[in-house]
């Protein structure tokens, strides 16, 4: 299906790739080439999109570059101590004016005419000033690199070309009463653990986005070896009833979505049967990320439905929309004990049939040293690169793309049909829509909901 | 210095003692070892290539970011592709080789390690080795016309036992930034 350009169809022409009353999306949507040039206009330039985190430029000057859709920016502190992204595009001539992954530079001069921006991104001048070689039609305020809006939340770095848009909070809506409880619940907060991995991998960008809302049913066959050793918890012959958690709630807004395993299914399988109350349990076991030391400031800065929420089933992964996947979770550190993983994926399209995958690695700026440098290995062997949970998923991707290039494949449909239904427990948060019990595939719908609806909103 | 911006030097120079003269014995048997371990990598003799790893083993693949020139040295971050132990590689082993379910490498791709431009250096311990050595390799896979293809330098520390050489520590610094293979479900 090729889509028609008229802007007057350019809606009725993205629906006809999904079908509502069904649940069923075109396996062509993974190849369409005009569709592509679509998203990166009506999603990456108009969602909210994480690039970082300000703890990889704490000081003035710093900077890294980042993707936003195929567009290369400058993630930058200023002299002004905010974060700016600006887009690495000179003005002049459109060469790149940073050409560097990261550094530290007051001044970001392009190597072609040496027309010179701060970090801020505004415009500082060109060389022979007298000669005034930025011209005589435009002043220096009209010069400066594109500018996008900048908001932090826990440090994480959002941006987006859409300045009359929704702010970040109502982006979020009710699922930042959740995120509040990965993102924001510290005093000192996040902090990366390096500089992301980087790959690139032969698949359309939506093969991951789709499935980082929650899609928890791949785990018992995708992700079988990782059970079969032993590294997931769960009793051999009962896994597919006990592991990994396949029962929990899950949640979704605006096209967001996170997975809560009950406390105590994570609590059986990593010491066996016990009878806390929620509220020991949490004391005994927190939630991933937080470690014994910290929980005091976890309390203060939640409030006491957070805690609740915590206590009682802490929400582990899931995806923001349109293209981030979360993972923070258990995981045995490296002495033996039972440490965590924080894990953000970035995936930036390259094209129909190629995305960039980033992922960082996060610990909690309170963790002790020793800990943070155990968090970042077991990260690394469970997600990532070579993860063993995870090198199955970008083996996985690609496959799905290639299906979509067959004139017949592509005639096939993505199908969202096992439905849980909303069904929230009395003693949960009445916060973005609930469906506990087998995680199926309402929210991972969801996310084709708020896709369908940014593709044909009004430009 | 933030987390990121600081970086690693993992060629270890300042470990290096006497180079051990190509053609030499101790030369010729690190060679022998580094063929026969690319040699039971590409036959997937997986547990056999364990075999070779040391209890001590530090095993890891940074990050690499691009630097100005002036930078060039400190192009390796902290985080890492690979950043394991001894029981996380023979995890990742036992996940490859004792399930059928490791999708990433079922089927498996077929691999080719070629290893050159080997240097050996004395340490300040007997019996243990400073190596440097050049990665290219191919993988190939299912019925791909193209190869995914990675070049590294690879710094090892290797240590003389009774049962012949261990790998203590190995260093892999690639060439890429931005991987172009979807995963390393293969070793290095």
């Amino acid at each position: 299906m090729r889509l028609n350009p008229r802007k007057e169809f350019m809606a009725e022409a993205v629906s006809q790739f999904i079908d509502i009353e069904n649940r069923e999306v075109s396996v062509a949507a993974l190849h369409d080439h005009d569709l592509y040039e679509l998203e990166l206009e009506r999603i990456f330039a108009k969602a909210w999109l994480m690039i970082g985190h300000d703890t990889e430029i704490p000081n003035v000057g710093d900077y890294v570059v980042r993707l936003m859709g195929e567009d290369q920016v400058i993630v930058a502190r200023a002299a002004d101590g905010q974060v700016h992204v600006s887009l690495n595009v000179c003005p002049h001539r459109a060469m790149h004016v940073c050409l560097a992954d990261s550094g530290n530079a007051r001044v970001h001069k392009c190597i072609y005419h040496g027309w010179a921006f701060r970090p801020d991104g505004s415009f500082i001048g060109a060389p022979i000033e007298k000669e005034q070689m930025h011209g005589i039609i435009k002043s220096k305020a009209q010069l400066g690199l594109k500018k996008a809006r900048v908001q932090l939340y826990g440090g994480l770095v959002f941006a987006t070309w859409d300045h009359e848009g929704p702010s970040l909070e109502d982006w979020l809506g009710d699922m930042k009463f959740y995120y509040d409880m990965l993102f924001d619940r510290t005093e000192k907060g996040l902090e990366v653990l390096g500089p992301p991995q980087r790959i690139s991998i032969d698949a359309n960008w939506k093969t991951a986005g789709e499935q980082s809302a929650c899609d928890g049913f791949h785990t018992l066959t995708l992700h079988g070896s990782v059970i079969d050793i032993g590294a997931m918890g769960g009793e051999h012959d009962t896994e597919h009833e006990s592991a990994p958690a396949m029962y929990g709630i899950n949640l979704s807004g605006n096209g967001h979505s996170l997975r809560c395993i009950a406390a105590d299914t994570s609590w059986a399988l990593a010491h066996g049967k016990g009878d806390l109350t929620p509220e020991e349990r949490l004391e005994a076991f927190p939630p991933p990320g937080i470690t014994p030391g910290l929980l005091p400031e976890l309390k203060k800065k939640m409030s006491a439905e957070q805690l609740h929420v915590l206590a009682k089933a802490p929400p582990v992964v899931g995806g923001m929309f349109p293209n981030m996947n979360i993972l923070f979770i258990y995981s045995p550190l490296r002495d033996g004990t039972l440490g965590s993983a924080l894990v953000l994926h970035s995936i930036m399209p390259k094209g129909p049939h190629q995305f960039e995958w980033t992922t960082y690695y996060f610990a909690e700026k309170g963790t002790p040293e020793d800990v943070k440098v155990m968090m970042r290995a077991a990260a690394t062997s469970g997600t990532g690169t070579s993860g063993i949970i995870e090198q199955d998923d970008s083996d996985t991707w690609p496959h799905m793309t290639e299906s979509a290039r067959g004139v017949i494949g592509r005639t096939e449909t993505l199908k969202y049909q096992a439905i849980l239904g909303e069904n929230r427990p009395a003693d949960w948060p009445n916060k973005a829509k609930v469906y506990e019990g087998f995680g199926k595939d309402d929210a991972q719908w969801e996310w084709w909901l708020a896709y369908h609806k940014l593709m044909t909103a009004e430009a | 210095m933030s987390v990121t911006v600081d970086t690693n030097i993992y060629s270890r120079e300042e470990q290096r003692r006497d180079e051990v003269p190509y053609g030499t014995a101790v030369y010729n048997s690190i060679m022998t070892f580094l063929i026969k371990e690319a040699r039971l990598l590409d036959h997937r003799k997986l547990v056999e290539w364990g075999e070779l790893l040391a209890q001590d083993l530090e095993y890891k693949a940074p990050v690499r970011v691009t630097r100005r020139v002036q930078q060039f040295d400190q192009e390796f971050g902290t985080m890492g592709h690979f950043d394991d132990d001894h029981n996380s590689m023979m995890l990742r082993i036992s996940r490859l080789t004792t399930t059928t379910n490791a999708w990433s490498e079922d089927p498996a791709s077929r691999v080719r390690r070629f290893v050159s431009n080997v240097s050996v250096w004395e340490t300040d311990v007997a019996d243990e080795y400073e190596v440097s050595s050049y990665l290219l390799l191919t993988r190939n896979r299912a019925e791909a016309k193209d190869y995914k293809q990675l070049s590294a330098e690879r710094n090892d520390r290797l240590r003389m036992t009774k049962d012949g050489f261990h790998i203590a520590r190995r260093s892999i610094m690639l060439d890429q930034v931005v991987l172009g293979m979807p995963n390393f479900a293969i070793f290095l």
